[in-house]
């Protein structure tokens, strides 16, 4: 019915408009062509309190064609901020389990977590994979101190049971353009700034890429106290004994039994 | 409930600290010790970095020995004169303990470092305690000679001191030595030390009991105090979150241990402490002896 009555509406306004009919009266198609990839993240700041117990990232978007294997395929990387890292093997010295030779790492992104509608080995050439390090052996890491590919490994597979980095997180595809991943974060996850990558791959080539980043923050009582203990080491020596002493005499006046 | 520790960097429950802090408590006011030797182990045990589980440790236990102390101040069985003695020496322990923490912690053998103080205080310790203890109880019945204190060599050292509460006029290079060394495994383990310091006033100094245990605390509060402070500055490694955790369950738990510690008798007690002690040296034995379940572990760089 409405549609009817829209059509009868317009005809006499398209009536009106046809002897003049001139391109500047015609509302201008817009001439840019609608983005490839379109990504962005559900929250810009995560923020660490005192009862953190992990949390996500959620990534979503959409791509301009379908998503299926051979067509339109996304993936998402994000990585958190790089930090120096000590690899100690154990070995045994009379009989006890020791901690022995060292390697160093200095940039070791504390948080790495990709997620593709398809493996990316499947999607992309191993040259391209390399290039983007699009996979948790393809991370740059130079290695000080110890020789060894075990020290390494021993860091991948340290950092995957603390779920601090994580391939082959799940990419969920809806309505054939939509897609969507939720990046873990473990509670031990580092502060700082976050970058999420998003890249849309056609062929066999990475045709768009979008940048996107958030935040994770301590707040509350948590930043307070992390912060005064780094910045004034004194002051919070102190605090912590008063209050420790305070609570000890506290609880036993509260709790005094006869 | 989880709860997020700000030094520590990680989530823990927060009832199973409160738990531990209850249990340990509970065993504390049963012996009538600190219960650092405890608490830092099983801290380590749930996964709390050993360097955190050291400084939040000697901090519970200076919460934990506060209102012994002023318990004991009022009754007038700390000997202040000895205390200040064991204290210098206690913060030049606590002082080098520390540094020696922080050079460990460089050298990436913290872990191993407080391991095998535990096994081999604890395990020297335990030993001679239910060797003690079960010596009385076989002896017990049969009379016995009693003296005021026996004389060592060690008393006759120089710079002699009188000490009138403890009834004592001795050289006081012993005390200090005994301060030194508890402040030394104080820092190191993130323990107060009354475990050994008791049995060092009584055995060693020929201390008084009815003085022994007022002086410990006192020495014991200084020097955790002390050794908060220093780890606090020079490791930043003490969580005060975890340590108020730890003294909530704690404080609940020493009641309820010192009511039923008062029906027990003082060697039945002693050895079960000592077995107590022991079986916690032989756990983290057996942690260092068998194969790691990880050949690797990784932390920042120090």
């Amino acid at each position: 019915m409405t549609g009817r009555r829209l059509v009868l509406l317009l005809v006499p306004l398209l009536l009106l408009g046809l002897p003049g009919l001139a391109p500047a009266q015609v509302p201008p198609v817009a001439p840019v062509a609608p983005p490839s990839l379109a990504a962005e993240l559900s929250t810009r700041r995560i923020e660490v309190t005192t009862a953190f117990a992990g949390g996500e990232i959620l990534v979503f978007g959409a791509t301009e064609r379908l998503i299926h294997a051979g067509g339109d395929e996304v993936v998402v990387l994000a990585t958190g901020p790089n930090a120096a890292i000590v690899v100690r093997e154990k070995v045994q010295v009379l009989g006890l389990w020791i901690n022995g030779p060292a390697a160093r790492f200095n940039n070791v992104p504390s948080y790495w977590a990709m997620a593709s509608t398809r493996p990316p080995p499947e999607m992309l050439a191993d040259v391209e994979r390399t290039e983007l390090r699009l996979g948790v052996d393809l991370i740059s890491l130079p290695q000080l101190g110890a020789r060894g590919p075990q020290f390494r490994d021993a860091l991948r597979d340290l950092k995957r049971a603390d779920g601090l980095w994580a391939d082959a997180v799940p990419m969920e595809v809806s309505g054939g353009r939509l897609f969507h991943a939720r990046l873990p974060v473990p509670s031990t996850v580092a502060t700082g700034e976050y970058r999420v990558q998003v890249l849309l791959v056609r062929a066999g080539r990475v045709v768009a890429r979008q940048e996107l980043s958030l935040d994770i923050v301590r707040v509350g009582t948590a930043a307070r106290i992390a912060d005064v203990a780094r910045d004034m080491p004194m002051l919070y020596g102190i605090a912590c004994i008063l209050l420790a002493a305070f609570a000890g005499w506290l609880g036993s006046v509260l709790f005094r039994r006869g | 409930m989880q709860v997020y520790l700000p030094i520590a960097e990680m989530s823990v429950d927060a009832l199973l600290l409160l738990g531990i802090g209850f249990g340990v408590g509970w065993l504390s006011g049963l012996f009538g010790v600190g219960g650092g030797f405890l608490l830092t182990p099983l801290l380590i045990l749930i996964g709390i970095p050993s360097a955190v589980a050291v400084g939040s440790g000697a901090n519970q236990t200076l919460g934990a020995s506060v209102s012994g102390l002023i318990a004991q101040w009022r009754r007038g069985n700390v000997d202040l004169r000895m205390g200040l003695v064991l204290l210098v020496g206690g913060f030049a322990g606590s002082l080098v303990g520390v540094q020696l923490f922080a050079w460990l912690r460089r050298a990436g053998q913290v872990d191993l470092a407080v391991a095998v103080f535990y096994v081999v205080v604890l395990g020297t310790v335990g030993a001679l305690m239910v060797r003690e203890s079960v010596g009385a109880i076989l002896r017990r019945g049969k009379g016995r000679k009693t003296r005021l204190h026996e004389h060592f060599w060690i008393h006759g050292l120089p710079l002699k001191m009188r000490f009138r509460k403890s009834r004592l006029y001795i050289s006081v290079i012993p005390p200090l030595a005994i301060g030194f060394a508890i402040g030394l495994l104080s820092a190191v383990m993130g323990v107060g030390g009354g475990f050994m310091l008791v049995p060092a006033m009584i055995y060693l100094l020929g201390m008084p009991t009815s003085v022994v245990i007022g002086t410990s605390l006192f020495q014991v509060v200084f020097v955790t105090a002390n050794v908060t402070f220093l780890q606090a500055i020079q490791v930043g490694s003490v969580d005060v979150v975890l340590t108020l955790l730890l003294l909530a369950g704690g404080v609940v738990g020493a009641q309820f241990g010192a009511a039923m510690g008062g029906k027990l008798r003082g060697e039945e007690t002693r050895a079960l402490l000592g077995a107590l002690v022991l079986s916690v040296a032989a756990a983290l034995l057996w942690d260092l002896l068998s194969v790691p379940d990880q050949l690797f572990v990784i932390g920042p760089v120090p």
